[in-house]
Protein backbone atom coordinates (compact mmCIF):
# COMPACT_ATOMS: atom_id res chain seq x y z
CA UNK A 1 0.00 0.00 0.00
CA UNK A 2 2.46 2.63 0.92
CA UNK A 3 4.85 1.23 -1.93
CA UNK A 4 1.37 2.19 -4.22
CA UNK A 5 1.30 5.79 -2.79
CA UNK A 6 4.66 6.32 -3.20
CA UNK A 7 4.26 5.04 -6.68
CA UNK A 8 1.34 7.38 -7.67
CA UNK A 9 3.13 10.53 -5.67
CA UNK A 10 5.62 10.29 -8.10
CA UNK A 11 3.09 9.86 -11.31
CA UNK A 12 1.39 13.17 -9.83
CA UNK A 13 4.91 15.00 -9.36
CA UNK A 14 5.98 13.92 -12.68
CA UNK A 15 2.69 14.99 -14.39
CA UNK A 16 2.72 18.55 -12.81
CA UNK A 17 6.48 19.27 -13.51
CA UNK A 18 5.55 18.43 -16.99
CA UNK A 19 2.38 21.20 -17.26
CA UNK A 20 4.25 23.69 -15.61
CA UNK A 21 5.21 24.34 -18.93
CA UNK A 22 1.60 24.76 -20.09
CA UNK A 23 0.75 27.41 -17.86
CA UNK A 24 -0.53 29.60 -20.47
CA UNK A 25 -2.81 27.02 -22.18
CA UNK A 26 -4.60 26.51 -18.95
CA UNK A 27 -5.42 30.23 -18.18
CA UNK A 28 -7.03 30.55 -22.09
CA UNK A 29 -9.02 27.50 -22.18
CA UNK A 30 -10.98 29.19 -19.46
CA UNK A 31 -11.58 32.05 -21.21
CA UNK A 32 -13.35 29.86 -23.47
CA UNK A 33 -15.50 28.07 -20.97
CA UNK A 34 -16.49 31.96 -19.68
CA UNK A 35 -17.50 32.85 -23.02
CA UNK A 36 -19.82 29.62 -23.48
CA UNK A 37 -21.86 29.85 -20.92
CA UNK A 38 -22.47 33.42 -20.97
CA UNK A 39 -23.86 33.27 -24.27
CA UNK A 40 -25.70 29.74 -23.38
CA UNK A 41 -26.83 32.24 -20.30
CA UNK A 42 -28.18 34.98 -22.63
CA UNK A 43 -29.73 32.62 -25.54
CA UNK A 44 -32.23 31.34 -22.50
CA UNK A 45 -32.73 34.98 -21.53
CA UNK A 46 -33.45 35.99 -25.16
CA UNK A 47 -36.22 32.39 -25.49
CA UNK A 48 -38.04 33.22 -22.61
CA UNK A 49 -38.05 36.92 -23.05
CA UNK A 50 -40.25 36.09 -26.01
CA UNK A 51 -43.37 35.52 -23.90
CA UNK A 52 -42.86 32.04 -22.49
CA UNK A 53 -42.68 31.69 -18.35
CA UNK A 54 -41.89 28.16 -18.46
CA UNK A 55 -40.64 25.70 -21.04
CA UNK A 56 -41.39 22.29 -20.03
CA UNK A 57 -41.61 22.99 -16.19
CA UNK A 58 -38.21 25.02 -16.09
CA UNK A 59 -38.28 28.78 -15.13
CA UNK A 60 -36.21 30.69 -16.21
CA UNK A 61 -34.12 30.92 -13.32
CA UNK A 62 -34.25 27.30 -13.44
CA UNK A 63 -32.71 27.04 -16.83
CA UNK A 64 -30.05 29.42 -16.10
CA UNK A 65 -29.35 27.50 -12.93
CA UNK A 66 -29.25 24.35 -15.37
CA UNK A 67 -26.97 25.72 -16.89
CA UNK A 68 -24.33 26.95 -14.60
CA UNK A 69 -24.37 24.17 -12.32
CA UNK A 70 -23.83 21.22 -15.02
CA UNK A 71 -21.12 22.90 -15.96
CA UNK A 72 -19.59 22.57 -12.85
CA UNK A 73 -20.32 19.26 -12.60
CA UNK A 74 -18.89 18.89 -16.60
CA UNK A 75 -15.97 20.52 -15.31
CA UNK A 76 -15.28 18.13 -12.34
CA UNK A 77 -15.48 15.17 -14.69
CA UNK A 78 -14.05 16.20 -17.53
CA UNK A 79 -10.79 14.25 -19.05
CA UNK A 80 -8.41 14.71 -21.52
CA UNK A 81 -7.45 10.91 -21.96
CA UNK A 82 -8.35 9.85 -24.58
CA UNK A 83 -6.14 12.13 -27.12
CA UNK A 84 -3.56 11.05 -24.53
CA UNK A 85 -3.83 7.29 -25.22
CA UNK A 86 -4.44 7.55 -28.58
CA UNK A 87 -1.21 9.63 -29.20
CA UNK A 88 0.72 7.12 -26.63
CA UNK A 89 -0.52 4.44 -29.24
CA UNK A 90 -0.06 6.05 -32.37
CA UNK A 91 3.48 7.13 -31.60
CA UNK A 92 4.52 3.92 -30.09
CA UNK A 93 4.79 5.72 -26.61
CA UNK A 94 3.19 2.59 -25.58
CA UNK A 95 6.34 0.66 -25.53
CA UNK A 96 7.74 2.31 -22.91
CA UNK A 97 4.66 1.10 -20.22
CA UNK A 98 4.74 -3.04 -21.74
CA UNK A 99 8.65 -2.96 -20.83
CA UNK A 100 8.47 -1.86 -17.01
CA UNK A 101 6.83 -3.26 -14.50
CA UNK A 102 3.51 -0.73 -14.29
CA UNK A 103 -0.01 -0.57 -15.48
CA UNK A 104 -0.46 1.74 -18.49
CA UNK A 105 -4.10 2.10 -17.25
CA UNK A 106 -3.36 2.81 -13.54
CA UNK A 107 -0.55 4.95 -14.90
CA UNK A 108 -2.83 6.93 -17.20
CA UNK A 109 -5.15 7.42 -14.63
CA UNK A 110 -3.29 8.67 -11.91
CA UNK A 111 -1.12 10.64 -14.53
CA UNK A 112 -4.71 12.02 -15.27
CA UNK A 113 -5.82 13.34 -11.80
CA UNK A 114 -2.49 15.08 -11.29
CA UNK A 115 -2.23 16.70 -14.89
CA UNK A 116 -5.73 17.84 -14.83
CA UNK A 117 -6.07 18.74 -11.08
CA UNK A 118 -5.14 22.20 -11.39
CA UNK A 119 -6.60 22.58 -14.81
CA UNK A 120 -10.08 20.82 -13.03
CA UNK A 121 -9.73 23.02 -10.09
CA UNK A 122 -9.01 26.07 -11.68
CA UNK A 123 -12.12 25.13 -14.12
CA UNK A 124 -14.77 24.34 -11.31
CA UNK A 125 -13.71 27.75 -9.56
CA UNK A 126 -13.96 29.75 -13.13
CA UNK A 127 -17.49 27.93 -12.76
CA UNK A 128 -18.43 28.74 -9.57
CA UNK A 129 -16.82 32.45 -10.27
CA UNK A 130 -19.47 32.27 -12.86
CA UNK A 131 -22.66 30.96 -11.04
CA UNK A 132 -21.84 33.63 -8.04
CA UNK A 133 -22.15 36.47 -11.31
CA UNK A 134 -25.44 35.44 -11.86
CA UNK A 135 -26.29 34.96 -8.16
CA UNK A 136 -29.70 36.57 -8.06
CA UNK A 137 -31.01 34.50 -10.59
CA UNK A 138 -29.62 31.20 -8.87
CA UNK A 139 -31.80 28.45 -7.63
CA UNK A 140 -30.29 27.74 -4.44
CA UNK A 141 -30.29 24.12 -2.76
CA UNK A 142 -29.07 23.15 0.42
CA UNK A 143 -30.97 20.16 1.36
CA UNK A 144 -27.72 17.89 2.77
CA UNK A 145 -28.90 14.96 1.76
CA UNK A 146 -29.52 15.84 -1.74
CA UNK A 147 -26.03 17.38 -2.25
CA UNK A 148 -24.32 14.12 -0.64
CA UNK A 149 -26.12 12.22 -3.63
CA UNK A 150 -25.07 14.90 -5.92
CA UNK A 151 -21.29 14.37 -4.43
CA UNK A 152 -21.39 10.99 -4.90
CA UNK A 153 -22.66 10.77 -8.02
CA UNK A 154 -19.92 12.95 -9.53
CA UNK A 155 -17.31 10.70 -8.06
CA UNK A 156 -19.05 8.19 -9.69
CA UNK A 157 -19.22 10.02 -13.13
CA UNK A 158 -15.77 10.53 -12.72
CA UNK A 159 -15.03 7.35 -12.46
CA UNK A 160 -16.89 6.44 -15.42
CA UNK A 161 -15.51 9.04 -17.90
CA UNK A 162 -11.87 7.89 -17.07
CA UNK A 163 -12.95 4.43 -18.22
CA UNK A 164 -15.07 6.07 -21.26
CA UNK A 165 -11.63 7.97 -22.21
CA UNK A 166 -9.42 4.97 -21.91
CA UNK A 167 -11.89 3.16 -23.67
CA UNK A 168 -12.00 5.77 -26.61
CA UNK A 169 -8.60 6.28 -26.49
CA UNK A 170 -8.21 2.62 -27.63
CA UNK A 171 -9.70 2.91 -30.86
CA UNK A 172 -6.04 4.33 -31.97
CA UNK A 173 -5.42 0.19 -32.13
CA UNK A 174 -7.60 -0.20 -34.86
CA UNK A 175 -7.32 3.33 -36.98
CA UNK A 176 -4.76 6.27 -37.16
CA UNK A 177 -7.44 8.48 -37.69
CA UNK A 178 -8.74 9.04 -34.45
CA UNK A 179 -9.03 13.09 -34.19
CA UNK A 180 -12.40 13.48 -35.88
CA UNK A 181 -13.68 10.48 -34.16
CA UNK A 182 -12.77 11.49 -30.99
CA UNK A 183 -14.94 15.19 -31.67
CA UNK A 184 -17.56 13.22 -32.64
CA UNK A 185 -17.26 10.98 -29.95
CA UNK A 186 -17.58 13.85 -27.64
CA UNK A 187 -20.71 15.82 -29.24
CA UNK A 188 -22.88 12.51 -28.62
CA UNK A 189 -21.45 12.48 -25.51
CA UNK A 190 -22.60 16.08 -25.06
CA UNK A 191 -25.87 15.57 -26.43
CA UNK A 192 -27.01 13.02 -24.23
CA UNK A 193 -25.27 14.38 -20.53
CA UNK A 194 -27.60 17.08 -21.48
CA UNK A 195 -24.55 19.78 -22.07
CA UNK A 196 -26.69 21.40 -24.75
CA UNK A 197 -30.31 21.72 -23.08
CA UNK A 198 -31.88 19.89 -20.42
CA UNK A 199 -33.00 16.49 -20.98
CA UNK A 200 -36.45 16.93 -20.52
CA UNK A 201 -36.84 18.89 -23.84
CA UNK A 202 -36.36 15.88 -25.55
CA UNK A 203 -39.03 13.53 -26.40
CA UNK A 204 -39.53 10.79 -23.68
CA UNK A 205 -38.12 7.53 -25.81
CA UNK A 206 -35.22 9.57 -26.18
CA UNK A 207 -35.05 10.60 -22.63
CA UNK A 208 -35.67 7.05 -21.44
CA UNK A 209 -32.92 5.67 -23.39
CA UNK A 210 -30.47 8.30 -21.80
CA UNK A 211 -31.61 7.05 -18.54
CA UNK A 212 -30.26 4.19 -18.61
CA UNK A 213 -26.51 5.12 -21.08
CA UNK A 214 -23.74 6.53 -18.60
CA UNK A 215 -23.56 10.45 -20.26
CA UNK A 216 -26.46 11.84 -17.87
CA UNK A 217 -24.78 11.40 -14.79
CA UNK A 218 -21.87 13.91 -15.83
CA UNK A 219 -24.04 16.61 -16.15
CA UNK A 220 -27.99 16.56 -16.34
CA UNK A 221 -28.58 14.16 -13.52
CA UNK A 222 -26.92 16.13 -10.89
CA UNK A 223 -28.13 19.50 -11.87
CA UNK A 224 -31.45 18.38 -12.03
CA UNK A 225 -31.17 16.83 -8.60
CA UNK A 226 -29.76 20.12 -7.47
CA UNK A 227 -33.13 21.86 -8.93
CA UNK A 228 -34.83 19.40 -6.98
CA UNK A 229 -36.56 18.22 -10.39
CA UNK A 230 -35.63 14.55 -9.34
CA UNK A 231 -36.64 12.84 -6.84
CA UNK A 232 -33.82 11.39 -4.06
CA UNK A 233 -35.19 8.22 -4.97
CA UNK A 234 -34.41 8.31 -8.78
CA UNK A 235 -31.05 9.78 -7.52
CA UNK A 236 -30.23 6.66 -6.14
CA UNK A 237 -31.27 4.23 -8.71
CA UNK A 238 -29.30 6.64 -10.92
CA UNK A 239 -26.33 5.40 -8.90
CA UNK A 240 -27.19 2.20 -9.20
CA UNK A 241 -27.16 2.28 -12.73
CA UNK A 242 -23.39 4.21 -12.71
CA UNK A 243 -22.54 1.25 -10.42
CA UNK A 244 -23.73 -1.06 -13.51
CA UNK A 245 -21.74 0.92 -16.11
CA UNK A 246 -18.77 0.65 -14.47
CA UNK A 247 -18.57 -2.59 -14.00
CA UNK A 248 -19.23 -3.24 -17.32
CA UNK A 249 -17.07 -0.47 -18.89
CA UNK A 250 -14.12 -2.27 -16.32
CA UNK A 251 -15.13 -5.28 -17.96
CA UNK A 252 -14.80 -4.19 -21.76
CA UNK A 253 -11.85 -1.77 -21.16
CA UNK A 254 -9.68 -5.31 -20.55
CA UNK A 255 -11.05 -6.93 -23.19
CA UNK A 256 -10.56 -4.16 -25.57
CA UNK A 257 -7.11 -3.38 -24.17
CA UNK A 258 -5.60 -6.99 -24.65
CA UNK A 259 -7.35 -7.58 -28.09
CA UNK A 260 -5.77 -4.25 -28.86
CA UNK A 261 -2.37 -5.13 -27.31
CA UNK A 262 -2.40 -7.85 -29.59
CA UNK A 263 -2.36 -5.73 -32.57
CA UNK A 264 -0.10 -2.93 -30.86
CA UNK A 265 2.51 -2.51 -33.88
CA UNK A 266 4.74 0.23 -31.72
CA UNK A 267 5.44 2.59 -34.10
CA UNK A 268 8.22 4.66 -34.09
CA UNK A 269 11.17 2.76 -34.36
CA UNK B 1 25.61 -21.99 -18.10
CA UNK B 2 21.81 -21.77 -18.20
CA UNK B 3 19.78 -20.51 -21.20
CA UNK B 4 18.72 -16.72 -20.61
CA UNK B 5 16.96 -16.64 -23.84
CA UNK B 6 15.30 -19.35 -26.18
CA UNK B 7 13.58 -18.54 -29.49
CA UNK B 8 11.85 -21.67 -31.34
CA UNK B 9 10.11 -20.97 -34.71
CA UNK B 10 9.12 -17.23 -34.56
CA UNK B 11 7.13 -15.76 -36.83
CA UNK B 12 5.81 -12.07 -36.99
CA UNK B 13 3.60 -11.20 -40.13
CA UNK B 14 2.57 -7.44 -40.48
CA UNK B 15 -0.61 -6.07 -42.07
CA UNK B 16 -0.87 -3.38 -43.92
CA UNK B 17 -2.57 -2.01 -46.79
CA UNK B 18 -1.47 -0.42 -50.38
CA UNK B 19 -3.19 2.60 -51.30
CA UNK B 20 -2.70 4.03 -54.80
CA UNK B 21 -1.00 7.58 -55.00
CA UNK B 22 -3.29 11.17 -55.75
CA UNK B 23 -6.95 11.39 -54.23
CA UNK B 24 -8.73 8.87 -56.54
CA UNK B 25 -6.75 6.32 -54.96
CA UNK B 26 -7.63 7.71 -51.36
CA UNK B 27 -11.37 7.32 -52.47
CA UNK B 28 -10.79 4.35 -53.91
CA UNK B 29 -9.09 2.69 -50.36
CA UNK B 30 -12.07 3.74 -48.43
CA UNK B 31 -14.45 1.55 -50.08
CA UNK B 32 -11.85 -1.88 -51.12
CA UNK B 33 -9.17 -2.09 -49.08
CA UNK B 34 -7.08 -4.92 -49.45
CA UNK B 35 -4.95 -6.54 -46.88
CA UNK B 36 -1.29 -7.76 -47.56
CA UNK B 37 0.85 -9.24 -45.27
CA UNK B 38 4.75 -9.06 -44.68
CA UNK B 39 6.81 -11.58 -42.82
CA UNK B 40 8.86 -9.05 -40.89
CA UNK B 41 10.52 -12.32 -39.14
CA UNK B 42 9.72 -15.83 -40.33
CA UNK B 43 10.90 -19.02 -38.91
CA UNK B 44 13.98 -18.06 -36.76
CA UNK B 45 15.68 -19.82 -33.97
CA UNK B 46 18.11 -19.62 -31.34
CA UNK B 47 18.66 -19.15 -27.81
CA UNK B 48 21.40 -17.31 -25.70
CA UNK B 49 23.18 -18.40 -22.84
CA UNK B 50 23.34 -16.64 -19.41
CA UNK B 51 25.99 -13.60 -19.45
CA UNK B 52 26.73 -13.62 -23.27
CA UNK B 53 26.98 -10.77 -25.44
CA UNK B 54 25.23 -11.64 -29.18
CA UNK B 55 24.99 -9.24 -31.68
CA UNK B 56 22.11 -9.22 -34.25
CA UNK B 57 23.17 -7.94 -37.58
CA UNK B 58 21.34 -7.27 -40.61
CA UNK B 59 20.17 -4.22 -43.24
CA UNK B 60 17.19 -1.54 -42.32
CA UNK B 61 14.02 -3.79 -42.53
CA UNK B 62 15.80 -7.06 -41.70
CA UNK B 63 13.80 -7.79 -38.72
CA UNK B 64 16.54 -7.03 -36.17
CA UNK B 65 14.11 -4.28 -34.29
CA UNK B 66 11.10 -6.55 -34.77
CA UNK B 67 12.63 -9.55 -33.11
CA UNK B 68 14.12 -7.42 -29.72
CA UNK B 69 10.26 -5.97 -29.44
CA UNK B 70 8.72 -9.58 -29.43
CA UNK B 71 11.81 -10.50 -26.79
CA UNK B 72 10.84 -7.77 -24.73
CA UNK B 73 6.80 -8.40 -25.02
CA UNK B 74 6.35 -5.11 -26.72
CA UNK B 75 5.38 -6.96 -29.78
CA UNK B 76 3.01 -10.31 -29.91
CA UNK B 77 4.56 -12.85 -31.57
CA UNK B 78 2.53 -14.29 -34.68
CA UNK B 79 3.75 -18.24 -34.28
CA UNK B 80 6.51 -19.29 -32.52
CA UNK B 81 7.29 -19.78 -28.74
CA UNK B 82 9.69 -17.39 -27.00
CA UNK B 83 11.03 -18.34 -23.30
CA UNK B 84 13.53 -14.81 -21.37
CA UNK B 85 14.54 -16.19 -18.69
CA UNK B 86 11.82 -19.10 -18.89
CA UNK B 87 9.06 -17.24 -19.50
CA UNK B 88 7.05 -15.72 -22.11
CA UNK B 89 7.55 -12.11 -23.17
CA UNK B 90 4.09 -11.49 -24.31
CA UNK B 91 2.32 -12.40 -20.99
CA UNK B 92 4.22 -9.45 -19.77
CA UNK B 93 4.57 -10.28 -16.16
CA UNK B 94 6.19 -7.62 -13.84
CA UNK B 95 8.25 -10.71 -12.58
CA UNK B 96 9.58 -10.65 -15.94
CA UNK B 97 9.75 -7.09 -16.47
CA UNK B 98 11.88 -6.67 -13.69
CA UNK B 99 14.73 -8.65 -15.02
CA UNK B 100 14.84 -7.37 -18.00
CA UNK B 101 16.22 -3.76 -19.56
CA UNK B 102 15.43 -2.86 -22.98
CA UNK B 103 17.24 0.76 -24.73
CA UNK B 104 15.89 1.65 -28.21
CA UNK B 105 17.85 4.26 -29.92
CA UNK B 106 15.06 5.66 -31.68
CA UNK B 107 12.84 5.76 -29.50
CA UNK B 108 13.49 8.28 -26.09
CA UNK B 109 12.19 6.40 -22.45
CA UNK B 110 13.49 9.41 -20.88
CA UNK B 111 10.48 12.80 -20.41
CA UNK B 112 12.15 15.06 -22.74
CA UNK B 113 10.54 18.34 -21.26
CA UNK B 114 12.41 17.37 -17.68
CA UNK B 115 15.73 16.65 -16.43
CA UNK B 116 17.36 13.15 -16.55
CA UNK B 117 16.55 12.66 -12.86
CA UNK B 118 13.18 13.11 -13.07
CA UNK B 119 12.37 10.59 -15.26
CA UNK B 120 15.11 8.15 -12.89
CA UNK B 121 12.68 8.55 -10.08
CA UNK B 122 9.45 7.81 -11.42
CA UNK B 123 11.60 4.70 -13.06
CA UNK B 124 12.75 4.02 -9.13
CA UNK B 125 9.22 4.16 -8.18
CA UNK B 126 8.29 2.18 -11.30
CA UNK B 127 10.25 -0.99 -9.90
CA UNK B 128 9.87 -0.10 -6.09
CA UNK B 129 13.41 -0.36 -5.93
CA UNK B 130 14.80 0.94 -2.26
CA UNK B 131 16.48 4.06 -1.85
CA UNK B 132 19.80 2.56 -0.91
CA UNK B 133 20.31 0.33 -3.89
CA UNK B 134 18.72 3.04 -5.98
CA UNK B 135 21.06 5.37 -4.67
CA UNK B 136 24.39 2.74 -5.05
CA UNK B 137 23.34 1.76 -8.81
CA UNK B 138 22.50 5.50 -10.10
CA UNK B 139 26.24 6.43 -8.50
CA UNK B 140 27.79 4.09 -10.34
CA UNK B 141 26.11 4.00 -13.79
CA UNK B 142 26.57 7.54 -13.04
CA UNK B 143 30.38 7.22 -12.34
CA UNK B 144 30.77 4.55 -15.40
CA UNK B 145 28.94 6.88 -17.99
CA UNK B 146 30.62 10.36 -16.77
CA UNK B 147 26.90 11.70 -17.14
CA UNK B 148 27.39 14.11 -13.85
CA UNK B 149 27.12 17.37 -15.00
CA UNK B 150 23.83 16.57 -17.76
CA UNK B 151 21.68 14.98 -14.85
CA UNK B 152 19.51 18.27 -14.37
CA UNK B 153 19.79 19.49 -17.29
CA UNK B 154 15.99 19.14 -19.50
CA UNK B 155 16.66 15.82 -22.08
CA UNK B 156 15.87 17.71 -25.20
CA UNK B 157 18.65 20.06 -24.17
CA UNK B 158 21.65 17.11 -24.63
CA UNK B 159 23.49 16.19 -27.26
CA UNK B 160 22.34 12.68 -28.69
CA UNK B 161 25.20 10.53 -26.81
CA UNK B 162 24.49 12.25 -23.49
CA UNK B 163 20.75 11.38 -23.95
CA UNK B 164 22.08 7.83 -24.91
CA UNK B 165 24.24 7.29 -21.75
CA UNK B 166 21.25 9.08 -19.75
CA UNK B 167 18.89 6.45 -21.61
CA UNK B 168 20.86 3.43 -20.77
CA UNK B 169 21.29 4.87 -17.20
CA UNK B 170 16.96 4.71 -17.19
CA UNK B 171 17.20 0.58 -18.74
CA UNK B 172 19.66 -0.29 -15.93
CA UNK B 173 18.69 1.06 -12.61
CA UNK B 174 16.94 -1.85 -11.78
CA UNK B 175 19.84 -4.10 -12.37
CA UNK B 176 18.38 -6.50 -15.24
CA UNK B 177 19.74 -9.50 -16.19
CA UNK B 178 18.88 -9.10 -19.49
CA UNK B 179 19.62 -6.02 -21.83
CA UNK B 180 18.13 -5.44 -24.88
CA UNK B 181 19.95 -2.63 -26.79
CA UNK B 182 18.36 -1.72 -30.46
CA UNK B 183 20.60 0.58 -32.28
CA UNK B 184 22.44 2.12 -29.06
CA UNK B 185 25.25 3.91 -30.88
CA UNK B 186 23.26 5.56 -34.03
CA UNK B 187 23.63 8.69 -35.06
CA UNK B 188 26.68 9.48 -32.58
CA UNK B 189 29.90 10.52 -33.71
CA UNK B 190 33.15 8.18 -33.68
CA UNK B 191 33.81 9.05 -29.91
CA UNK B 192 30.31 8.78 -28.26
CA UNK B 193 30.60 5.89 -30.13
CA UNK B 194 33.11 4.42 -28.39
CA UNK B 195 32.47 5.16 -25.53
CA UNK B 196 28.87 3.81 -24.81
CA UNK B 197 30.86 0.54 -26.58
CA UNK B 198 33.25 0.53 -23.65
CA UNK B 199 30.45 0.94 -21.10
CA UNK B 200 28.92 -1.49 -22.18
CA UNK B 201 31.44 -3.80 -22.18
CA UNK B 202 32.58 -2.91 -19.05
CA UNK B 203 29.37 -3.65 -17.62
CA UNK B 204 28.72 -7.09 -18.98
CA UNK B 205 32.41 -8.07 -17.75
CA UNK B 206 31.14 -6.55 -14.43
CA UNK B 207 27.75 -7.76 -13.77
CA UNK B 208 27.53 -10.35 -16.26
CA UNK B 209 24.38 -9.50 -17.81
CA UNK B 210 22.98 -11.58 -20.86
CA UNK B 211 23.18 -8.62 -23.74
CA UNK B 212 21.78 -9.07 -27.18
CA UNK B 213 22.44 -5.89 -29.19
CA UNK B 214 21.62 -4.88 -32.75
CA UNK B 215 23.17 -2.50 -34.54
CA UNK B 216 24.26 -1.32 -38.16
CA UNK B 217 28.37 -0.45 -36.92
CA UNK B 218 30.31 -3.62 -37.52
CA UNK B 219 33.50 -1.77 -35.09
CA UNK B 220 30.18 -2.13 -32.65
CA UNK B 221 30.07 -5.71 -33.08
CA UNK B 222 33.56 -6.47 -33.44
CA UNK B 223 34.49 -4.84 -30.38
CA UNK B 224 31.62 -6.41 -28.44
CA UNK B 225 30.57 -9.94 -29.33
CA UNK B 226 32.08 -12.55 -30.01
CA UNK B 227 28.77 -14.14 -31.60
CA UNK B 228 26.75 -12.74 -34.04
CA UNK B 229 23.38 -13.74 -35.60
CA UNK B 230 22.88 -12.29 -39.28
CA UNK B 231 19.25 -11.87 -40.03
CA UNK B 232 18.32 -10.78 -43.97
CA UNK B 233 14.89 -10.64 -45.05
CA UNK B 234 13.76 -12.22 -41.74
CA UNK B 235 15.43 -15.31 -41.71
CA UNK B 236 19.00 -16.29 -39.64
CA UNK B 237 21.53 -16.33 -41.99
CA UNK B 238 24.46 -16.92 -39.55
CA UNK B 239 24.50 -17.64 -36.31
CA UNK B 240 28.30 -18.39 -34.56
CA UNK B 241 31.49 -16.81 -33.66
CA UNK B 242 32.43 -13.90 -35.37
CA UNK B 243 35.45 -15.09 -35.91
CA UNK B 244 34.73 -18.57 -37.71
CA UNK B 245 32.28 -16.47 -39.51
CA UNK B 246 35.57 -14.68 -41.48
CA UNK B 247 37.25 -18.24 -42.31
CA UNK B 248 33.90 -20.11 -43.28
CA UNK B 249 32.18 -17.21 -45.66
CA UNK B 250 35.64 -15.17 -46.55
CA UNK B 251 36.66 -17.29 -50.01
CA UNK B 252 39.47 -14.79 -50.38
CA UNK B 253 42.57 -13.42 -48.29
CA UNK B 254 44.47 -10.26 -49.36
CA UNK B 255 47.82 -9.70 -49.56
CA UNK B 256 49.18 -6.47 -48.79
CA UNK B 257 52.68 -5.42 -50.51
CA UNK B 258 54.74 -2.18 -50.08
CA UNK B 259 57.35 -1.66 -52.87
CA UNK B 260 60.91 0.19 -52.76
CA UNK B 261 59.52 1.86 -56.03
CA UNK B 262 55.78 2.11 -57.99
CA UNK B 263 54.74 -1.10 -59.87
CA UNK B 264 52.12 -0.67 -62.36
CA UNK B 265 49.04 -2.42 -61.63
CA UNK B 266 48.86 -4.13 -64.58
CA UNK B 267 51.74 -5.98 -63.41
CA UNK B 268 50.01 -6.52 -59.74
CA UNK B 269 46.60 -7.79 -61.57
CA UNK B 270 48.37 -10.59 -62.79
CA UNK B 271 48.46 -12.20 -59.02
CA UNK B 272 44.70 -11.42 -58.53
CA UNK B 273 42.52 -9.12 -57.73
CA UNK B 274 44.20 -5.27 -56.98
CA UNK B 275 41.85 -4.10 -54.26
CA UNK B 276 43.75 -0.86 -53.32
CA UNK B 277 46.36 0.75 -55.19
CA UNK B 278 48.69 3.59 -54.13
CA UNK B 279 52.24 2.73 -56.34
CA UNK B 280 54.25 1.60 -53.93
CA UNK B 281 51.81 0.13 -51.60
CA UNK B 282 49.18 -2.10 -52.67
CA UNK B 283 46.55 -4.71 -51.39
CA UNK B 284 45.63 -7.40 -53.80
CA UNK B 285 42.65 -10.28 -53.71
CA UNK B 286 43.29 -13.87 -53.99
CA UNK B 287 41.63 -17.02 -53.15
CA UNK B 288 42.04 -18.55 -50.11
CA UNK B 289 43.67 -21.67 -51.17
CA UNK B 290 46.12 -20.22 -53.24
CA UNK B 291 47.44 -17.74 -50.79
CA UNK B 292 50.57 -19.10 -50.39
CA UNK B 293 51.60 -20.00 -53.88
CA UNK B 294 51.18 -16.94 -55.22
CA UNK B 295 52.95 -15.00 -52.00
CA UNK B 296 55.53 -16.96 -52.59
CA UNK B 297 55.67 -16.34 -56.48
CA UNK B 298 55.29 -12.73 -55.47
CA UNK B 299 58.59 -12.57 -53.15
CA UNK B 300 60.14 -14.95 -56.21
CA UNK B 301 59.54 -12.17 -58.64
CA UNK B 302 61.78 -9.86 -59.97
CA UNK B 303 59.75 -7.03 -59.14
CA UNK B 304 60.74 -4.27 -56.13
CA UNK B 305 59.14 -6.01 -53.47
CA UNK B 306 59.87 -4.44 -49.86
CA UNK B 307 57.27 -6.54 -47.68
CA UNK B 308 54.56 -8.77 -48.07
CA UNK B 309 51.65 -9.62 -45.36
CA UNK B 310 49.13 -11.92 -45.54
CA UNK B 311 45.23 -10.79 -44.11
CA UNK B 312 42.01 -11.99 -43.32
CA UNK B 313 39.10 -9.74 -45.46
CA UNK B 314 37.70 -7.33 -43.28
CA UNK B 315 34.90 -8.21 -41.49
CA UNK B 316 32.45 -6.10 -43.35
CA UNK B 317 33.31 -6.93 -47.04
CA UNK B 318 32.56 -10.60 -45.58
CA UNK B 319 29.05 -9.28 -44.01
CA UNK B 320 28.54 -7.45 -47.61
CA UNK B 321 29.22 -10.57 -49.42
CA UNK B 322 26.77 -12.79 -47.51
CA UNK B 323 23.91 -10.20 -47.76
CA UNK B 324 24.58 -9.42 -51.15
CA UNK B 325 24.84 -14.19 -51.76
CA UNK B 326 21.34 -13.74 -50.22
Amino acid sequence: MRQQLRQAAAIINSAWQRNLAYRFTVVTYRLGEIIEIVVLVLMWTAIYAAGTTTIKGFSLNEMITYVLIGNVFSAAVRNFIPGYVSRDIEQGRLSMFLVRPISYMKFVFINELGRSFLATLLSVLTQIGIVLLFLDRVVINNDPGQLLLILIMVFLAVIIELLLGFLIGTIAFWTDETDGLHTTIERVKRFFSGGYFPLALLPAALATVSFYLPFQYSFYAPAMLYLGKLSFWEGVTGLLVQLAWIALLSVIVSIVWKMGLKRYEAAGS
Amino acid sequence: MSIAIHVRNLVKQYTFHRKEAGLLGTFKSLFMRQSFYANAVQDISFEVEEGEIVGFLGPNGAGKTTTLKMLSGILYPTSGTIEVLGMRPQDRRNELKRQFGIVMGQKEQLTRVLPAMDSFKLFKEFYSLPDTEYQETLNELVDLLEVHEYLDIPVRKLSLGQRMKCELIGALLHNPRVLFLDEPTIGLDVVAQKNIRDFIKKYNQKRKTTIMLTSHYMDDIKELCERVIIINFGRIIYDGKLSTLITEYATDKLIRVSATESIPKEVLERFGTVEEYQGVRATILVPRKEVKAIASKLMASDLPIDDIGIDEMPIDDVIRAIFAAH
